[in-house]
């Protein structure tokens, strides 16, 4: 691994938080995974599981309490399996300076795109000093490609998805992106997808597309995700097929435990 | 109507007037807020008191202008013995929430309001990618259980699109490469540069010391970032800026959808408006913190999704002059509730409702402690105070002898702000008339010494500054 600190500017946040430091933090994370683990034919897999650190972008400030023991602000972990065909999605994202804490099911159909299928739910739980404490939101795609939620039992449309398009979720995104490498590379100008962000908020149409490659601190393959009302993010690909960062506008995902149980 | 009606105040951070898409602009899709359009009236004449957040919203807390409040900058206090909105309602029988946003300094929001979400690490300056989501959860959470007979007033602070103040910081200290040889994004994709991209370099040296010298008093950081910022990186902030803009006005959707579905809506007027602008590269600038228009003038909105209120629907008031300060007296107005004396706000309700009411025929605005502005139908006027030889921090004004440099502008052939007048001696009236306003409205102030020492440094700090420049220009 590259200890270098000339991080891709990406995902280089260090001047934001000089103690601890974002690279330092950053490519400790990594150190501590094995990529190795699950391999890279998650097809084959009974259930994958990603574990991924959650580091403030901009400021220390954002790092709860100014805590400098680490820069992390929560976890996400990422689990799915595979039934009937299906991928089974359990998402749970962990934030310290919001306080609140999601915890997501949904499903998938076995394709490059994961579109995605049938009810999901978000449980949503605030662990801040406030009146808000819990909210719990269904939703569903409807014939006409119309996406409903339910929260606390009423109901309401969040949108419907262009025909043109697959939708998926932004968690499937950690899946679909491997898979899709080769062909986002090859298409020059990208791909465009549909996007469900953390299960509520439809971003109708967003572009897929390849970046560059870096070295630093390990060989990686960045690709870029953008749309309306999407800010621009970053994945990073690993030689070994897992998402090893995602940096979207305001956090860098860090991949930090990988673990396969059918391996 | 019921006699008191809910009432919600969403406001957005940051949010430049112009910045929606029923006002006609291309670039980016606001179909919530242009729902609030469809249903309500947009004022089109509508001015922060103070182009930062701290200030601006320490005006919509009071009804005060800043040189009341106690926070003429992000770093003031209120003054304790100010009565808040959250008080006042509370007192007067209503139920009075918060949820996200307040970043009015020296006032517990959680002791003034009921705190429905006010984050882990509270809610500060920035953060809309943190906090934004979870404040919709709270609304709807609120929504969905509100089964009370009693009216409410719950006032939504949403982050976004402050959030372009850290996208700014990411060029502090790196290097980030143009996103159209990145391949990340493609011409046709980015607006054009604005129209007063280019400026009359002859501005107030408040402004001058605070936003352009190299070392300035504001953000010297991002300024000596972006020094070699091409067309193409101006274009894309502003591609970004319009980004952040949709991302909330998603938020704003689930609130108004989860409004109706509850049946809430007949009887709730919304109020939309934002604490202050955004440059977004126009005069070469970026962030607030100035008085130009894109900064200054903000959305404000009145409506009501149902037909119990009445409300002039689809309607632009391009007549009249709102201010930051007429949010107070606004809900006071619909709540039932005595405004307090010293007030300076009006409510805007006569008008919301199509009825004559007297109103002023200008805004007036501070900035930056020392910066005033007036503007009127025809023209804008902007100066700036020298700083005291001995500061006594009593903010100032009205005071002929102590003004600085200043400029004027056209708002009708110059809407763009680019031809300073005050040396065109045939606007040697114009200016005058100008002043006359400025001091009139000031000497209506209740202005107050600062006590407070962090805002007391600050004064100190930067008035050593410009004492510098103008000891060595005179």
């Amino acid at each position: 691994m590259n200890n270098s600190n000339l991080l891709h500017w990406s995902f280089d946040y260090n001047y934001g938080a000089q103690n601890p430091q974002f690279a330092q933090e950053l490519i400790e994370t990594l150190r501590g995974y094995n990529p190795k683990v699950g391999a890279r034919d998650i097809q084959t897999a009974q259930t994958i599981t990603h574990i991924y650190n959650v580091l403030p972008n901009y400021w220390c400030g954002y790092n709860r309490g100014g805590n400098t023991e680490t820069l992390s602000i929560g976890r996400v972990i990422i689990q799915r399996s595979k039934h009937d065909n299906l991928w089974h999605y359990s998402v749970k994202y962990e934030n310290t300076t919001s306080g609140e804490n999601l915890q997501m099911q949904f499903c998938c159909s076995d394709e490059d795109y994961r579109p995605l299928r049938d009810n999901w739910s978000v449980d949503a739980r605030n662990s801040a000093n406030d009146e808000y404490s819990q909210v719990a939101c269904a939703g569903y795609l409807t014939s006409d490609s119309e996406v409903r939620l339910r929260i606390n039992g009423a109901e309401i449309a969040a949108g419907t998805v262009d025909a043109s398009v697959k939708l998926t979720c932004n968690w499937a995104l950690f899946d679909v992106i491997p898979t899709l490498a080769r062909t986002i590379q090859a298409s020059g100008d990208g791909i465009d997808i549909a996007v469900l962000e953390d299960l509520e908020q439809l971003r109708r149409k967003s572009r897929l597309g390849f970046l560059e490659s870096t070295q630093t601190p390990i060989p990686l393959e960045g690709y870029y995700l953008y749309g309306v009302g999407l800010l621009p993010s970053y994945w990073w690909l690993d030689a070994h097929g897992n998402i090893a960062i995602a940096s979207t506008f305001f956090e860098t995902l860090v991949l930090r435990e990988k673990t396969g149980d059918s391996l | 109507m019921n006699e008191r009606p809910n009432i919600l105040f969403i406001n957005t951070d940051q949010h430049s007037w112009d910045a929606i898409s029923a006002y006609g602009n291309p670039y980016l899709r606001t179909p919530n807020i242009d729902e609030l359009h469809r249903n309500g009236t947009s004022f089109r004449r509508s001015f922060c008191t103070d182009p930062v957040c701290a200030a601006a919203r320490s005006s919509w807390a009071t009804g005060l202008y800043t040189s009341e409040t106690g926070v003429p900058f992000n770093g003031g206090y209120v003054h304790p013995e100010i009565p808040d909105l959250g008080q006042l309602l509370n007192a007067g029988g209503y139920k009075a929430f918060h949820c996200g946003k307040w970043h009015v300094p020296g006032r517990n929001v959680r002791k003034s309001f009921r705190a429905l979400y006010y984050g882990q690490r509270d809610i500060g300056a920035g953060g809309a990618a943190y906090y934004d989501s979870a404040s919709t959860h709270a609304v709807a959470d609120f929504l969905t259980n509100y089964d009370r007979d009693d009216p409410f007033y719950l006032q939504i602070g949403f982050v976004d699109p402050h959030d372009v103040c850290e996208y700014l910081h990411n060029h502090e200290e790196k290097h980030i490469p143009n996103p159209l040889e990145q391949g990340i994004i493609s011409e046709d994709d980015l607006p054009p540069l604005p129209e007063n991209f280019d400026y009359d370099e002859r501005e107030t040296v408040l402004h001058r010391v605070c936003r352009r010298v190299d070392d300035a008093l504001i953000h010297a950081a991002i300024l000596k970032g972006i020094r070699g910022w091409d067309e193409r990186h101006w274009r894309y902030l502003r591609w970004n800026y319009y980004r952040f803009i949709e991302k909330v006005d998603a938020e704003i959707g689930r609130v108004l959808a989860l409004l109706r579905e509850t049946s809430l809506h007949h009887n709730t007027l919304i109020i939309f408006s934002a604490d202050h602008g955004e440059a977004c590269g126009s005069h070469q600038m970026f962030q607030k913190f100035t008085l130009y228009e894109e900064s200054v003038r903000v959305p404000f909105i009145v409506a009501c999704l149902g037909e119990d209120i009445p409300v002039e629907k689809d309607r632009f008031d391009e007549t009249h002059f709102v201010s930051g300060v007429d949010l107070f007296p606004t809900v006071c107005d619909y709540a039932g509730i005595d405004v307090p004396e010293r007030v300076q706000g009006l409510s805007v309700r006569p008008l919301t409702e199509g009825r004559d009411a007297p109103w002023r025929d200008y805004a007036y605005i501070e900035s930056n402690y020392w910066g005033r502005a007036i503007v009127t139908d025809r023209y804008k006027y902007v100066t700036e105070y020298k700083p005291k030889a001995v500061e006594d921090f009593q903010p100032p004004g009205p005071d002929a002898e102590q003004l600085g440099l200043a400029q004027l502008f056209d708002r009708h052939d110059d809407p763009g702000e680019t031809e300073n007048l005050t040396q065109d001696t045939a606007y040697d009236e114009v200016i005058e008339t100008c002043r006359e306003k400025l001091f009139a409205q000031e000497s209506r102030l209740h202005r107050q010494q600062i006590v407070h020492p962090s805002p007391k440094r600050v004064i100190s700090n930067w008035g050593d500054r410009l004492r510098g420049y103008w000891r060595h220009n005179e």
